[in-house]
């Protein structure tokens, strides 16, 4: 359990003592009467504001096992505080634990109903505690807490009777498969061997009044264990082993106590209340009487501790990656420094190197680099030569013709490119898309066909020769007619006269691009 | 969980929502630092190989400079390389005038801008301009045109590239030392600029 604050109520004391670290603080003890109240105030004032779990040890307590119709969630809450309300109408301090199903065929839910029958007992010390801003965890019975003792020594008896002395009776608490059934404050009066043969006759009765709530019968064994913190009832063990031969008897006494537990001497001795709580210190029980309205302060703790522990680990989380990142840049910055002195190193060691070169005004590559482009510049450059020697060798054997204007270009664009009309040589058009990309030489050629004495038919087939003769030649792409002597176009209107004359008549123009391979 | 419960989880809430707020905060800052920190780790390495393989190649630098220098400076002496030398492409066309017996030339300059074809040359760090040099002269006959522009590329005045000529026949025709021709021409003086030693390219 976590650090906390114990607290036991009985009719007559009331028991205090912190639990820290797993063990027992300062065990302080106080009298159930205003005086005690007072004190216990005082207590509170100066104990710091842990969550408050309690026990109660009084005759004013009821323990009811029943089954119920199996069910599930809603139904089964519904269900179970339907009974608590039938059962405890006058007390909020009552809870219903499930302790497995029946055999039967239909498996019913069994229940352990208990309460605490008077709480008036408590509430004057929860209303201290409350009013000093301490969480309540829980309202338990006193023998609720005894559970975890069967653990804590492995009993595995099925039937065991579990039997302390305390300052208001003899406890008597019966464990069936290690589930609490029911238990009863008994007392018994007398002292020295007396009151151990009373004990021994309470013990014979409790047998007797568990076969009449038909918890079990007379026939089945029943294992005792026997509570005695200070060695006490060492006897008792060998009367009830006399005169109850079918009855088991163990008795725990100190040594096995502290040795079990580990509950230190000074606690057992002062009372076997502090027993108890260091019972409720190791585990507290299931079986928590508490109404919702009593715990909500500490169901708000809990979820203040667990928001600050969200918040532990996210800051947690947060610093850790934090942390790696800063590794991170640390390492990285290393390598980044680490880089930083190669370069420069390389650098020094090159700029030396660099001492032994020739001077130049830029570096090895740029002098390379701008040689190549000079060269390659001349590779590229081009003249009108090739374009007129071209031409001016279909003109010898075209005498008709007469050039009256010639055009070069070496571009992207041809010459003349945006006149429309133009009539490309056949099979030409594809290649010229192909290189439109590049730069290529082209040539415009203006001129007449002299002589003409209005034979548009000769005029036409001259140049049409003429252009035939240019397209053969193998560094021409292609040869376009732009214009003709005469448009015969049928979309076109045409007029003019047929007079025949030995003089000139009219001209016979004509308008040539001759286009070259991209690669002349 | 109702106001009352609010009221009572104020303080741990509002410390839950510091620490995810500075936590956040500090993890996007730190990560952003880690990323830039990465590229420039990444660009350190480059530059530390750079160097390395300008180091282990300086010997072949060495030899690339005197194989190539000699070259480069006669670039520059003929006003390829630097800036433009327009006064040498004047005299260049009075004294191609000259040597092809011309009539005189009229020309004109534009504003140096870049050239248009320098991706084809494949140019590196080298930055390649062009003008464009309009030219009007007379000729006697078609031959003329080669000779002068042949006797301009002896010039050594730089590097032009002829775009375009055109020639028209002069009407008026035969009578002897008269020009017959008129030429309209446009060439582009090419220059070239490269980064000194030192400019950080290199």
């Amino acid at each position: 359990m976590a650090d906390s604050l114990l607290i036991s109520v009985s009719a007559t004391r009331v028991s205090a003592a912190p639990w820290r670290g797993g063990g027992f603080g300062e065990y302080t003890v106080f009298d159930n009467d205003e005086n005690g109240l007072a004190a216990f105030k005082e207590y509170l004032s100066r104990a710091p504001r842990l969550p408050v779990h309690m026990v109660v040890d009084a005759v004013e307590e009821d323990y009811r096992f029943e089954s119920l119709p199996h069910s599930y969630g809603r139904d089964r809450r519904e269900m179970v505080n339907r009974k608590l309300k039938q059962h405890y109408r006058n007390t909020p301090y009552a809870s219903a634990h499930m302790q497995g199903r029946d055999s039967g065929k239909r498996r019913d839910d069994r229940y352990l109903f208990c309460a605490l029958i008077n709480p008036d007992l408590i509430n004057s010390w929860l209303q201290l505690i409350t009013e000093r801003e301490m969480p309540v965890a829980g309202v338990y019975l006193l023998p609720t807490v005894s559970a975890v003792l069967l653990d804590k020594l492995k009993i595995t008896q099925p039937n065991l009777l579990l039997v302390s002395i305390h300052e208001s009776g003899m406890r008597l608490t019966f464990f069936r498969d290690q589930k609490l059934r029911i238990s009863r404050l008994a007392r018994t009066e007398g002292g020295g061997h007396d009151a151990l043969k009373n004990y021994a006759a309470e013990i014979s009765n409790t047998r007797l009044y568990l076969h009449a709530l038909r918890v079990m019968t007379l026939d089945e064994p029943l294992s005792v264990l026997i509570i005695d913190r200070d060695d006490s009832l060492a006897e008792l063990t060998q009367l009830i082993a006399r005169d109850s031969p079918n009855i088991e008897c163990r008795h725990l006494g100190r040594q096995e106590i502290i040795s079990t537990l580990r509950i230190r001497a000074q606690a057992l001795d002062s009372s076997i209340t502090a027993f108890y709580l260091y019972l409720l210190g190791l585990r507290a029980p299931a079986n928590n009487l508490a109404p919702a309205g009593v715990t909500l302060g500490f169901r708000q703790h809990q979820a203040r501790r667990a928001i600050y522990a969200l918040t532990g680990v996210a800051a947690t989380a947060a610093a850790i990656w934090c942390t790696l990142s800063l590794y991170q840049l640390y390492d990285i910055g290393s390598d980044v420094e680490s880089a930083k002195r190669s370069t420069a190193e390389l650098q020094a060691k090159y700029k030396a190197a660099t001492l032994q070169f020739p001077s130049a005004p830029t570096n090895a590559e740029n002098l390379r680099r701008a040689v190549e482009v000079s060269q390659r510049i001349g590779a590229t450059t081009r003249s009108p030569e090739l374009m007129m020697d071209i031409v001016s060798e279909a003109l010898e054997n075209h005498p008709a013709i007469v050039i009256r204007s010639f055009g070069w270009r070496y571009d992207r664009n041809e010459i003349g490119a945006d006149t429309a009309g133009a009539k490309a040589a056949p099979g030409a058009a594809a290649a010229a898309a192909a290189d439109s990309g590049r730069r290529k030489q082209s040539g415009s050629i203006e001129g007449e066909v002299r002589p003409f004495r209005g034979d548009y038919r000769a005029a036409i087939e001259a140049i049409q020769s003429f252009v035939g003769t240019l397209s053969k030649r193998p560094e021409v792409a292609e040869v376009k007619v732009i214009k003709l002597p005469l448009d015969i176009d049928q979309k076109l209107s045409l007029s003019g006269n047929t007079v025949e004359s030995r003089e000139q008549t009219g001209k016979a123009e004509f308008r040539l691009v001759v286009v070259l391979k991209p690669t002349v | 969980m109702n106001a009352y419960d609010l009221r009572a989880l104020r303080n741990p809430l509002i410390a839950l929502a510091i620490v995810l707020a500075v936590g956040a905060q500090a993890i996007y800052y730190l990560n952003q630092l880690v990323t830039s920190s990465r590229e420039e780790l990444a660009k350190q390495v480059v530059q530390m190989r750079d160097a390395r393989t300008r180091l282990q190649k300086s010997g072949e630098e060495k030899q690339v400079i005197v194989r190539y220098l000699g070259d480069y400076q006669a670039l520059q002496r003929i006003g390829f390389v630097g800036d433009e030398q327009r006064l040498n492409w004047l005299e260049g066309l009075r004294l191609s005038n000259q040597q092809a017996q011309l009539f005189g030339i009229n020309y004109q300059i534009s504003a140096q801008q870049p050239y248009p074809y320098a991706a084809e040359l494949d140019p590196g760090q080298l930055t390649l301009y062009q003008s464009e040099m309009k030219l009007g002269f007379s000729l006697l006959h078609e031959g003329d045109l080669m000779r002068f522009l042949n006797a301009l590329a002896q010039q050594g005045a730089g590097f032009f590239s002829v775009r375009e000529c055109k020639l028209d026949r002069l009407g008026g025709g035969t009578v002897r030392f008269q020009p017959n021709l008129h030429a309209e021409c446009s060439l582009n003086w090419i220059t070239l600029r490269a980064p000194a030693v030192g400019d950080g390219k290199s």
